[in-house]
């Protein structure tokens, strides 16, 4: 069911929307030939080098820098006390901003180098910097850093307990904020009035992003004209500019941020990390240019971190089996300080996720932020919608096997109907469009599940066993409005800003200020472009990740791209043809209302032969020798797209699996992922997406987890150890599609980078229980690990007391 | 050698690295005479320059390593001359151990306190640092006499490892603990033919021996904390 690309060529402008033909962008990326920042080197180049707390939590008690200063190629060594003097740049305090609030959070100090204190293994105490790498390296192993060690803490329940040490001196208890959503007294009443009740508690365990790129950046200084130039790794540079400009004291207009070909971030390159601004301040310090790339044991060390949540969950369902009521408790991890958007992730994008597909009349969802000695979490690849989904599937499991209905019947029932919407959840949002039952029936179809059932009772009876599992999901993207998210805490607007510009040789570059890390979309922002703008797919250049020649934007997270910069292109190309019109109907010497606009053409209604093509509008615009009254020349438009909502992609994924509870080995036989997008720009893409996103799911279902000792030291820090799924270990997948186009914007997107890893988890958990029902399993804790699906079948089977599930009459005991 | 690392939620999550060790054709005095030896200890250790008594935790580690230049630190089968110099109860000793982890080759500046010492057990606990990693550790062992003539020392080593060493990760680190181990016991083997030591008058721990030497050696006297 592999989607075949289309050569660009064989498809008319007027078809390029839709069409799955080949990325433009690969040719680059696979020659070698794009450039990273790290292959920038510019003359005279320095290089920085950072000493890190080799302890999770300590106080410092000193700093020697004597030894590393003397040794060869070092320009110099700092630490936050000359980050603090008068005659370094910038001004104190130094502290990476948060960029989201919530009214009980603690908003704690985030220092870019150690001020007496650090807070996890990896915490910047000072930098070196050398003539060559290798000598920043050295120098920054001969940093001398005297440490009275303190207690660490990594679990967020131990964190809060009132009985760890506490990180910072203003956060009681640890506690980042208090937040909860929903109804807690109508959601109370729901489970008294209920006759049937199920609950879990899980582990949504820490996860490190491994985009294959290190994060680095390369500062350039001109004193000459007090500009600062900075290429890095960055998923959004106009955002970076903003937040940089404020830490170093560097005005906004003299800082350019530009990301060069981005090797992946999956969130990790979103947020604004200490080391990135600390190249640009020796930049400034030391007037030449300094680069800093990260090893990769800096990226398992340093990155920000995803998931890390303990929850407990309960789900109420009247006699019927229709749900109705949830309530959800969590503790979710947020490390050592507060990263950029990390309060949003646990709270707003998570809990307002917990009706998922279904119509329930009662929620409340309560989570507490801790602190603790891990490096900050922040968003991952789904940002609190995959943790919602989590609790929320692993709940309908329970449900259903509690009512003694069969899974996805029992989710069919408690769909929210067709004809619901738009519909508005107990959670705070409003769901655009959906149709959910299709992608069930159609991954009911994919599975052959009547079939399935049947072989895997035979199976049972040969002493296999199979399982299946299903995923509903729901996710929203393109958080949106800026009016709301403001009201949420954002401390930005969620628009997108675009630039579309025909030059007057006819061919276009267009500028959008979302940044593209991997996704593709110097391919679909073209097709966007070109089929607005009637002209050839191959005349249409896209720019993307430059503070320079992009006029705004907020970046590439939380599958907003496409809905969101994409619809934002719409408009400017719209605005475009609007002028170019106008030029037209001079030229044609006709009302523009008379004008029509087809294929790249404008022609007078009713006199199809009198017509002129846009490119030639576009060089009459620039040659502006004939222009109409008080038009000015040139032809390109900018706007300022802010979305009516959020969107709300959706799907059903289901996983077949063989467990050996021998071994504890699971196997895939079948995955299944059938997605709801809205409509598609370019098949070939959204399907990469989904394999890439199911990808990661997998792996954070049975390979993937950041294990810290109680000290705080990371026990996963290498790839040897922290492992991320080969392409052996991902299964083949039947995809499909359903298409409900998004109402709210203008190509009725809604948004697919994130779909398969918020899908995924779920539908593997739950196929694994259900293989072994008979012997009583009814959770493992990801990643399920042969050795922990064994030790499982191996309590279950101790609880039962020897229980033989192998004689082929098991009844599943309690699950 | 067994080597835990997993951990669920609530298991405490330090490295434990135990094991015994078998040594042949020996008893447990001459062993526990061994392991009391600081200079045998120090040669059996690989990667160990020197081990040296000290008068605290806050070591000079420059000084010190004058110190041991200049020392006395040929191998003897000589109780006597082990007694003199033998590890004792509440003391503290210190030590430069370089090792070798994957590609870095930390020197870790070392200082133990032996917490115990009462035949045939012994314990104690340390903590060494290099420029960018340390460790913090607690060892125990225990002898017994083996059926077939020899001795088993039953070990015991909790250990926090921090910085770029911990960073090398378990596969790397466990291995390294592995080798050291039993290249450690392996010295200690042959070291104890090679001085006979079990062809020296070997001290049994009877009542009516007289004190002093023995006594001391054995860790039973409360006069070895002078």
């Amino acid at each position: 069911m592999t989607i075949e690309s289309v050569d660009p060529d064989d498809v008319t402008a007027a078809d390029i929307l839709g069409s799955a033909i080949e990325r433009r962008e690969d040719p680059a990326l696979i020659t070698g030939d794009a450039e990273y920042t790290d292959d920038i080197q510019l003359a005279d180049m320095a290089h920085m080098s950072v000493v890190r707390s080799q302890y999770g939590h300590a106080r410092i008690e000193d700093v020697d820098t004597s030894e590393a200063e003397a040794m060869d190629g070092v320009v110099g060594v700092y630490t936050h006390d000359d980050l603090a003097r008068e005659d370094t740049p910038g001004e104190a305090p130094f502290n990476l901003p948060v960029g989201w609030l919530l009214p009980s959070l603690n908003d704690v100090d985030h220092p870019i180098l150690a001020d007496g204190k650090v807070r996890y293994q990896g915490d910047a105490i000072a930098i070196v910097v050398a003539e060559q790498r290798y000598q920043a390296a050295d120098a920054a192993g001969a940093v001398d850093v005297s440490y009275e060690r303190l207690d660490a803490v990594t679990d967020p329940d131990e964190a809060l307990s009132g009985d760890a040490r506490q990180l910072h001196a203003d956060a009681d208890d640890n506690v980042a904020f208090d937040w909860e959503i929903g109804d807690a007294e109508k959601t109370a009443a729901a489970f008294e009035d209920a006759s049937h009740t199920a609950s879990i508690e899980l582990t949504n365990q820490l996860v490190i992003p491994n985009a294959m790129e290190p994060r680095a950046a390369v500062a350039d200084y001109h004193p000459g004209t007090d500009e600062l130039e900075v290429f890095m790794t960055s998923q959004n540079p106009h955002l970076h500019r903003l937040l940089m400009s404020g830490v170093i004291g560097h005005p906004e207009h003299k800082l350019r941020v530009k990301a060069p070909e981005v090797g992946g971030g999956f969130g990790s390159k979103i947020h604004h990390y200490a080391d990135e601004t600390l190249v640009a301040w020796c930049s400034k310090l030391l007037d030449r240019p300094v680069k800093w790339t990260a090893t990769r044991s800096e990226t398992y060390q340093t990155d920000a971190l995803g998931r890390g949540h303990e929850t407990e969950a309960e789900i109420a369902m009247d006699d019927d089996g229709d749900v109705i009521g949830l309530r959800v408790d969590t503790r979710a991890n947020l490390g050592a300080y507060l990263s950029t958007f990390a309060p949003a992730v646990p709270t707003y994008l998570y809990g307002t996720l917990l009706s998922g597909q279904y119509d329930i009349p009662a929620i409340h969802g309560h989570v507490t932020g801790a602190f603790t000695n891990v490096p900050p979490v922040d968003a991952y690849r789904g940002a609190g919608r995959p943790e919602a989904s989590f609790v929320v599937e692993r709940l309908m499991n329970r449900a259903a096997h509690e009512m003694g209905m069969d899974p996805a019947e029992f989710r069919r029932r408690n769909f929210v109907p067709d004809e619901a919407f738009p519909y508005e959840t107990q959670v705070a949002v409003v769901y655009d469009s959906g149709e959910y039952e299709k992608p069930m029936d159609e991954a009911l179809d994919l599975l052959d599940y009547e079939d399935f059932r049947d072989r895997q009772k035979e199976a049972r009876e040969e002493g296999r066993y199979l399982g299946v599992g299903f995923s509903c999901y729901i996710e929203a993207c393109g958080l949106a409005p800026s009016e709301l998210a403001g009201q949420l805490g954002a401390q930005a607007g969620l628009w997108e800003s675009s630039l579309v510009r025909f030059h007057p040789s006819g061919t276009v570059t267009a500028f959008c200020g979302t940044s593209g890390h991997g996704q593709g979309h110097a391919t679909t922002y073209a097709q966007i472009v070109a089929n607005e703008l009637g002209v050839d797919y191959d005349d249409v250049e896209i720019v993307e990740g430059d503070t320079d020649e992009i006029p705004h934007g907020m970046g590439t997270y939380g599958s907003r791209s496409a809905a969101v910069g994409g619809s934002s292109l719409v408009k400017s190309a719209r605005k475009v043809v609007d002028k170019a019109r106008e030029i037209a109907a001079h030229s044609l010497e006709a009302d523009p209302d008379d004008v029509e606009f087809e294929n790249g053409e404008f022609r007078i209604v009713g006199a199809p032969d009198r017509s002129i093509g846009i490119q030639s509008v576009a060089e009459q615009a620039y040659l502006a020798h004939d222009m109409p009254d008080d038009m000015e020349p040139g032809l390109e438009a900018t706007s300022f797209y802010d979305p009516d909502n959020f969107v709300f992609p959706f799907g059903t994924h289901a996983a077949i699996v063989e467990v050996d509870p021998e071994t504890g080995e699971i196997e895939f036989e079948k995955y299944v992922a059938v997605d709801d997008v809205g409509n598609q720009i370019n098949p070939k893409i959204v399907e990469g997406q989904i394999h890439g996103g199911v990808a990661q799911g997998v792996g954070q279902a049975l390979y993937e987890g950041a294990e810290y000792d109680d000290n705080g030291t990371l026990l996963t820090g290498s790839m040897q150890d922290y492992a991320v799924p080969k392409a052996e270990h991902v299964p083949e997948m039947d995809t499909a599609s359903t298409v409900t186009p998004s109402p709210h914007n203008p190509l009725g997107v809604k948004g697919v980078g994130e779909a398969g890893t918020i899908a995924a988890p779920q539908a593997i958990v739950n196929a694994v229980t259900d293989a072994l029902e008979p012997f009583g399993v009814d959770h493992i804790e990801m990643p399920m690990t042969p050795e922990r699906v064994w030790r499982a079948v191996d309590a279950s089977a101790t609880a039962d007391g020897g229980h033989d599930p192998e004689d082929g009459t098991a009844d599943g005991g309690d699950r | 050698m067994y080597v835990s690392n997993r951990h669920s939620k609530g298991e405490t999550r330090r490295m434990n690295f135990n094991g015994t060790f078998e040594l042949e054709d020996t008893t447990i005095e001459e062993v526990w005479l061994a392991l009391s030896d600081p200079v045998l200890i120090a040669d059996a250790l690989p990667g160990c320059e020197y081990l040296l008594h000290v008068e605290s935790d806050d070591v000079d580690f420059t000084e010190l390593s004058d110190r041991a230049d200049e020392r006395d630190a040929e191998l003897t089968g000589d109780p006597e001359a082990i007694a003199e110099r033998a590890f004792r109860q509440g003391e503290w000793y210190a030590g430069q151990i370089q090792v070798s982890v994957g590609p870095v080759n930390p020197t870790f500046e070392t200082v133990v306190h032996i917490d115990e010492r009462d035949q045939p057990r012994m314990s104690a606990s340390g903590e060494g640092s290099s420029g960018d990693s340390s460790f913090e550790m607690s060892s125990g062992m225990e002898l017994h006499e083996t059926d077939d003539g020899g001795v088993a020392v039953e070990w015991e080593t909790d250990a926090d490892v921090f910085g770029k060493v911990a960073g090398m990760g378990q596969r790397v680190i466990n291995p390294v603990a592995n080798r050291l181990v039993k290249r450690f016991f392996g010295d200690v083997q042959s070291t104890l033919r090679e001085l006979q030591l079990a062809e020296a008058d070997t001290p049994t721990p009877a009542e009516d021996e007289e004190g002093g030497i023995v006594d001391r050696l054995l860790g039973r006297s409360s006069s070895n904390s002078s």
